[in-house]
C-alpha cells in the first residue's frame, strides 16, 4: 500500500524525466518501423497521383514552426511525389509564418531531385515546373480570388518576380487548371478551403492536419469534401511508405523513424494514467 | 453618424459578399473580384499593421512606466528592429541593398527565421508533451461512465495508431479507425452543425445591425 | 559524437534549451528567449508586408503607375491607425465595418452549403452513404449508428427544453458519442504533442550534438 501511495504522488519533474528517457532512448537506438497504410492516406495519395498532366497541384503550407515536426514530413513527401510524377506544383501560404518552412521544404526537395538529374528536362526548374507564390494577405480573399485568376491576386511571387511573366502561370490561370489542393495546416484552414474554394469553384481538397485537430476533420472525409486526409506523424509515415513502395523514392523517412519513440512515449502515458486511476480508486475505497 | 455609417457599410458589404454566390453574371463577379483584389486586400494589410502597432505600443508603454519585466520589452523591440531592417533592406532572398553575408556566415531574414523563430516556436509546443503527461497523471480519472468511455476510447486510439497496436491485435488499428469514422464523426458532426447554425445566426445579426458589440463601447 | 561548429545551429540549440528550462521553473533565460521569438516573428512578418503586399499592391500602382484610384483604399486603410488617436478613434469602425461586413457576407452561403447542407447529406440514410465505408452490408449498420449519433448529439445541445423523457434519453446517448469522440481526440492529441517533442529532440541530438543521424 505504501508503494501505491508513493506511485500516486510522483513529482512532476520525475514524470518529465521518465517521458524524456522514453523518447530519447529509441532515438539513440533507431529501428524504423513499417506502418499499415490506412484508407484516408491512400485516398490522398491516389488523389495526387491521378492529377492530369495539364493540371497543377497546389500545396498550401499553413503550419507554423510550432507544428512543423508533424507536418513538415507531409510537405516533403507530397513534394517528392509531385516532382517524381512531374506534376506541376504551386506552393503558397495563407499566413506569413509558414512561408519560411515552405521555402525550406521546396529548396531541399528540389535540390534532391536536381542532384540526381542528368539533363535539363529531368531537372526541376523554377517557373517551368513549380512556382512559389508566397503569401498574400487575407486567407479568404486568396481562396476566393484564385478561383477567378491566380496572377491577379498573387501579383508577385515569394521572390518578387511578377507572376504573369512565369511560364507555368501562363498555363495555370485559376482553379479550372488545378487538379487538387493539398492543405497542410495546424488550424481550421482545410475547412475554409472546402467552404470557399470547393463550394464555389468545385476545387478538390486534400488535408494534412495535426493530430490535435484530426477528430474534427473526419466528418469532411466522410462526406467526400476531403479527397484524402493525413493525420500527424502517423499519416506522414504512411505517405512516406506509399511513395517508397509505389514510386521507389528512397529518401529520409523522418516520420517513420520517429514511430518507436512515439510508441514508448504512448506506453509511458498509458502507464501514468493507469497508476493515477489505481491510486484514485484505492483512496475512494478507503473513504 | 459614428455608429450609423459603420453599420450601413457592414450591411452593404455583407450583401456584396453574398450576391456573387447567387448571381453568376460576369459584371457581378468582376465587381466582386475588383473589390477583393483592390480594396479588401489593402485593408487587410493595414489591419496587420494595426496589430503590429498595438504590440509595439504595449511594450513601449511597459518600458516608459517601468512595469514588471520591462527590460524584456527592450529585447523584443530590438530583435524586432534588427529583423525588420535586415528583411526590409536585405530583401526576402537576401538580395537587397543591405549585404547579408560576411564570408560564409549568412544572416539574411530567412536564416534568422529558420534558426531563431523555428526552434523557439517548436520548443514552446514541445513543452506541452511534458505538461500533458503531468496533467493526465494527476487529473485523468475514470470518475463516471462517460469518463471511462473517454478513457477507453483514448487508450484504443493511442495504441491503434502505432505499429504496436497491430502486434497486440491485427484488428486494433481497424477498430481505432472505426472509432474515428463512426462514433467520432457522429459526435463531431453534431457539434459542427450546432456551431455552423450559431455562426450563421451571428453573421446575419452582424449584417442586419442587431449585433453591435464590434463597434466597441462608449457613448459614441 | 560530432558536435556542430555552425554558429546558427548553436544559436538554435541554446534558444531551444532556454525554452526547455521552463520545465524547471520560469527564469530569465526563458523570458529572454520568449521575447526574442515575438520580436523576430514580427520582423519576419514586416518584411513580407512590405515586399509582397504594400509595394506591389498599393505603392507601385499608386505612385509608380499613377493609378490615382488607389488613393481610396489607401485612405480607408490609414483610418485603422486612428485607433491610436482617442479623439477620432471611432473612424477605425469604417475599415473594420467594410472588411468584416464582406467577411460575414461570404461566410453565409459558404456555411449553409458546405457545413450545414453537405454535412446533413452525409448523415441521411441513402445507398450512397452506405457505401462510404466500403464495408458491404455493415455500411448500413454504421450509417444507422451515425444517423442516431448525430441526432442524439444535437439533442444534447438543445437547451430550450428540459432534458426529460425522450429528449433526456437521446441527450444521454448523445453525450456517449461525444465522449467517445473526445477520447479519440485525446488519444490523437497525445500523439501530436509527443511528436513535437520528438522533433525537437531529433534536432538537438542530430544536427547539434551529432549523436544520431
Amino acid at each position: 500500500m505504501k508503494i501505491i501511495e508513493i506511485l500516486t504522488k510522483i513529482d512532476r519533474r520525475i514524470i518529465y524525466l521518465i517521458l524524456l528517457i522514453a523518447v530519447i532512448v529509441p532515438l539513440l537506438f533507431p529501428s524504423p518501423e513499417k506502418v499499415r497504410v490506412m484508407p484516408p492516406v491512400e485516398k490522398f495519395y491516389y488523389a495526387i497521383d491521378k492529377i492530369p498532366e495539364e493540371k497543377a497541384l497546389i500545396v498550401d503550407f499553413d503550419y507554423a514552426p510550432q507544428t512543423a515536426p508533424e507536418l513538415d514530413p507531409m510537405g516533403f513527401a507530397i513534394l517528392r511525389h509531385a516532382f517524381k510524377k512531374r506534376i506541376k506544383v504551386l506552393v503558397l501560404s495563407l499566413y506569413v509564418q509558414p512561408l519560411g518552412l515552405a521555402r525550406n521544404a521546396l529548396t531541399q526537395v528540389v535540390a534532391e531531385f536536381n542532384s540526381a538529374a542528368q539533363t535539363n528536362a529531368d531537372s526541376i526548374i523554377y517557373g517551368r515546373d513549380y512556382v512559389f507564390l508566397g503569401w498574400q494577405v487575407g486567407p479568404i480573399l486568396a481562396m476566393l480570388s484564385m478561383g477567378e485568376s491566380i496572377t491577379n491576386f498573387y501579383k508577385v511571387d515569394y521572390y518578387g518576380n511578377k507572376t504573369d511573366t512565369l511560364p507555368l502561370m501562363k498555363q495555370i490561370k485559376n482553379y479550372n487548371n488545378v487538379g487538387l489542393l493539398a492543405s497542410l495546416s495546424g488550424s481550421d484552414i482545410p475547412k475554409y478551403w472546402v467552404m470557399y474554394a470547393q463550394n464555389r469553384f468545385g476545387l478538390k481538397v486534400g488535408a494534412g492536419v495535426t493530430a490535435v485537430s484530426a477528430s474534427e476533420f473526419y466528418p469532411y472525409l466522410q462526406t467526400g469534401q476531403f479527397s484524402g486526409l493525413m493525420i500527424g506523424m502517423r499519416g506522414a509515415a504512411e505517405y512516406e511508405e506509399m511513395i517508397e513502395k509505389n514510386l521507389n523514392i528512397k529518401s529520409r523517412k523522418k516520420a517513420s523513424e520517429s514511430l518507436p519513440a512515439l510508441t514508448y512515449a504512448h506506453l509511458v502515458m498509458i502507464i501514468f494514467i493507469v497508476i493515477g486511476n489505481i491510486g484514485y480508486f484505492i483512496k475512494r475505497r478507503k473513504k | 453618424m459614428k455608429r450609423t455609417i459603420p453599420l450601413f457599410l457592414v450591411f452593404i458589404f455583407g450583401i456584396m459578399g453574398i450576391i456573387p454566390f447567387i448571381i453568376p453574371n460576369p459584371i457581378v463577379q468582376g465587381t466582386d473580384e475588383f473589390v477583393r483584389n483592390n480594396l479588401l486586400k489593402i485593408l487587410a494589410a493595414f489591419a496587420l499593421i494595426l496589430g503590429l502597432g498595438s504590440l509595439l505600443k504595449v511594450h513601449m508603454d511597459k518600458i516608459r512606466r517601468r512595469r514588471q519585466n520591462w527590460g524584456y520589452s527592450w529585447v523584443l523591440i530590438i530583435s524586432f528592429i534588427i529583423t525588420s531592417i535586415i528583411g526590409l533592406f536585405g530583401g526576402v532572398a537576401g538580395t537587397g541593398i543591405l549585404p547579408t553575408t560576411i564570408g560564409s556566415f549568412s544572416f539574411d531574414v530567412w536564416t534568422i527565421y529558420f534558426n531563431v523563430e523555428v526552434p523557439l516556436g517548436s520548443t514552446m509546443f514541445a513543452l506541452l508533451a511534458f505538461f500533458m503527461a503531468s496533467a493526465a497523471y494527476r487529473a485523468f480519472r475514470a470518475r463516471s461512465t462517460e469518463a471511462t468511455l473517454l478513457l477507453a476510447s483514448a487508450f484504443i486510439v493511442m495504441l491503434g495508431v502505432l505499429p504496436l497496436g497491430e502486434r497486440i491485435s491485427p484488428h486494433l488499428p481497424s477498430f481505432a479507425q472505426w472509432i474515428m469514422e463512426v462514433p467520432n464523426v457522429a459526435g463531431q458532426r453534431g457539434i459542427l452543425l450546432g456551431v455552423a447554425l450559431g455562426a450563421l445566426a451571428t453573421a446575419l445579426k452582424i449584417i442586419l445591425g442587431i449585433e453591435r458589440s464590434w463597434l466597441g463601447g462608449g457613448g459614441e | 559524437m560530432n558536435i556542430s561548429s555552425d554558429p546558427w545551429i548553436w544559436i538554435s540549440a541554446l534558444l531551444s534549451l532556454a525554452i526547455f528550462s521552463f520545465l524547471y521553473r520560469d527564469n530569465p533565460f526563458y523570458k529572454f528567449a520568449e521575447h526574442i521569438f515575438v520580436g523576430v516573428a514580427n520582423g519576419w512578418a514586416v518584411t513580407f508586408y512590405w515586399h509582397n503586399i504594400l509595394v506591389p499592391s498599393l505603392f507601385d500602382p499608386l505612385f509608380r503607375q499613377g493609378q490615382i484610384l488607389y488613393i481610396i483604399p489607401f485612405i480607408i486603410g490609414m483610418l485603422y491607425l486612428t485607433r491610436f488617436i482617442p479623439r477620432v478613434s471611432w473612424l477605425v469602425r469604417i475599415p473594420i465595418g467594410i472588411y468584416m461586413g464582406y467577411y460575414v457576407g461570404v461566410s453565409i452561403p459558404a456555411t449553409i452549403q458546405a457545413l450545414i447542407i453537405k454535412q446533413a447529406q452525409g448523415t441521411i440514410l441513402t445507398p450512397e452513404n452506405f457505401q462510404t465505408w466500403h464495408a458491404g452490408n455493415m455500411g448500413i449498420v454504421w450509417s444507422v449508428i451515425l444517423f442516431i449519433g448525430v441526432l442524439c448529439t444535437l439533442s444534447y445541445f438543445y437547451f430550450s427544453k428540459e432534458h426529460r423523457g425522450i429528449l433526456g434519453t437521446a441527450s444521454r446517448i448523445g453525450i456517449i458519442f461525444v465522449m467517445i469522440g473526445f477520447g479519440a481526440a485525446f488519444g490523437y492529441t497525445v500523439m501530436a504533442r509527443i511528436s513535437l517533442l520528438i522533433g525537437r529532440l531529433q534536432f538537438l541530438l542530430g544536427p547539434w550534438l551529432g549523436i544520431i543521424q
